[in-house]
């Protein structure tokens, strides 16, 4: 007869369960955005208390190109489409984020108008992280405020480098056009 | 089969009838309680909702202190108690040092007055007054029998107010306990309410809740710190003038506190801040003729205080307190006159909740526009 594994006792998978950490969606989510995803378990359940987990329907406007920007969006689940509002135009539609995307994270640092429309394409969860929480955490929480501001600088520096590359792409085939021009 | 419809729909639709006017009258009834339950409530719903503002005042003066305490690594429970703790303590401190003082000077006082010592010393130094003034200004008189009624009217009134002083203590002790629960639940509460607004307005009223509190938070530490200074330039001015000229000024420092305190009103402030140096310097210096026919003590205290502000509006008041409080002298005195219908308390919190209303509307406004909503 074949001995039963010592993990299948009911006693010792009970404490296997209670063992086992209990974390919620938006914990899983905010782990995964790579502003955050540096921070402990402990950091992280912070941070989740200090976000605004809101719900929008289809078609629902999350921010308007033009509004006064205050603060970074984490979808939980659904979509959402990022448009760029042409005067007497249709919205031009830029992106569409899904599970785990994350956008308007430069409004964190600075209050300049967004500079494009983010609007819910279905019923989805998305997780606010705003200035005002990222100050508060600063003023109360100053090692994780840095590890944040950290974490963002580094995404920042990431996106110049790239656009550092596409701008001498750019500039080099503005001279090979220049130069042909000038030959011909 | 039509009639027979007909038949049926006749009863069903008296029916309805019935049961809308009997939910009418249900809903109206309802109405009718609710309304006189809100008027009879109402007297207690403003108290309540006076003792949350005040609560509210105090989050935003403390909330910088304990988020200190908390950037410290200390639990924001335990910051709070710590602070409360270390407020208590001075409190009872100041109670233990200043109520046997205070009550030995009412005794005094209330001694002086069985007497009928007091308003005649009185009359003596107004006729002194009266008598200097009228070698400059011919034809000048104060009225005696005025100062006099008032002089007896304030000492009769003192036994109520100490009576009265108990109630306030329960309230006090009240609202520091309201202003505990902010201090320790506040942002999750703030996050509740935040949380209630639709989608549309959720970034706007964020940002403008954060701003706001930033606001006030900037508008009413400058307040204290600038009544902090007025009271300290006071404190040392008049132990000064006690050292220098003798004036017999007692209870330095609950004088210098009522300046600080006082000074948070802009223009009438600085003159309520100088009464009780004045009143408690004639008080003390009754029994001495020199200084009864010499009343050259009192422009020493009035000369004291006006350097006090002159420091204060030239110096301290710039650094510290944000130009949000700048208003018309006439405003000032209107705040004052609807303020003085609530009492000794409301004239005091008349002007600073103007301020505060100020800047509310101000953030507000700028927020909406913000959001191109007006």
């Amino acid at each position: 007869m074949k001995e039963k594994p010592i993990t299948s006792y009911p006693l010792f998978e009970s404490f296997k369960d209670k063992l086992k950490p209990n974390r919620s969606q938006a914990q899983m989510t905010l782990s995964q955005v790579n502003v955050f995803s540096r921070l402990s378990w402990q950091e992280i359940k912070i941070i989740e208390n200090a976000v605004h987990i809101r719900n929008y329907g289809p078609g629902e406007p999350v921010f308007k190109q033009g509004d006064p920007g205050s603060g970074m969006y984490i979808i939980i689940e659904g979509s959402v489409g990022i448009f760029l509002d042409i005067p007497q135009q249709t919205p031009k539609q830029l992106s569409k984020l899904g599970d785990g995307d994350f956008f308007g994270e430069i409004a964190l640092l600075d209050e300049s108008p967004r500079t494009a429309s983010a609007t819910a394409l279905e019923n989805s969860t998305i997780i606010g992280f705003y200035r005002p929480d990222l100050m508060d955490i600063l003023k109360t929480k100053p090692a994780l405020g840095a590890k944040i501001l950290l974490a963002l600088s580094e995404v920042l520096a990431v996106r110049l480098r790239s656009t550092n590359g596409e701008l001498v792409k750019v500039s080099r085939k503005l001279e090979t056009v220049t130069e042909t021009e000038a030959n011909e | 089969m039509s009639n027979q419809d007909s038949v049926v729909i006749a009863p069903q639709s008296v029916r309805l009838f019935h049961q809308s006017l009997f939910k009418t009258l249900v809903y109206f009834f309802f109405l009718i309680l609710v309304l006189a339950g809100a008027f009879k409530a109402f007297p207690l719903v403003v108290d309540a909702l006076f003792l949350i503002v005040i609560a509210a005042i105090l989050t935003t003066v403390f909330n910088p202190l304990v988020d200190r305490l908390e950037s410290s690594g200390l639990r924001r429970i335990y910051g709070t108690l710590l602070m409360f703790g270390g407020i208590i303590g001075m409190v009872a401190l100041g109670v233990i040092k200043g109520i046997p003082t205070l009550l030995s000077e009412i005794s005094r006082i209330k001694h002086v007055i069985q007497q009928n010592a007091a308003t005649d010393s009185l009359d003596s130094i107004m006729a002194d007054i009266n008598s200097r003034i009228a070698e400059y200004i011919p034809g000048f008189q104060l009225d005696l029998d005025l100062i006099s009624s008032l002089s007896s009217q304030f000492f009769s009134q003192l036994g109520s107010v100490l009576a009265g002083a108990l109630d306030t203590l329960a309230t006090v002790i009240f609202i520091l306990i309201i202003t505990m629960f902010f201090l320790v639940d506040g942002k999750r509460m703030t996050k509740q309410l935040i949380g209630m607004v639709p989608n549309r307005y959720f970034e706007m009223s964020l940002n403008i809740t954060y701003k706001t509190k930033q606001q006030l938070t900037n508008f009413l530490r400058g307040q204290l710190l600038a009544a902090l200074g007025v009271a300290i330039q006071s404190f040392i001015g008049l132990t000064l003038l006690n050292w220098l000229f003798d004036t017999n000024i007692s209870g330095v420092l609950l004088i210098s506190s009522i300046a600080g305190m006082a000074n948070m009103i802009p223009f009438v402030g600085p003159f309520m801040g100088m009464v009780p140096a004045i009143i408690v310097s004639l008080f003390n210096n009754l029994g001495d003729p020199v200084a009864v026919s010499n009343f050259y003590y009192i422009l020493h205290i009035i000369g004291m205080f006006l350097i006090v502000q002159m420091i204060d509006n030239n110096i301290i008041s710039p650094i510290v307190v944000s130009g949000s409080m700048e208003m018309h002298p006439l405003t000032v005195i209107l705040l004052i006159l609807v303020g003085s219908q609530l009492g000794v308390l409301g004239m005091f919190l008349a002007v600073p909740a103007w301020g505060i209303s100020k800047v509310v509307i101000q953030e507000v406004y700028q927020g909406l526009k913000g959001h191109h909503l007006i």
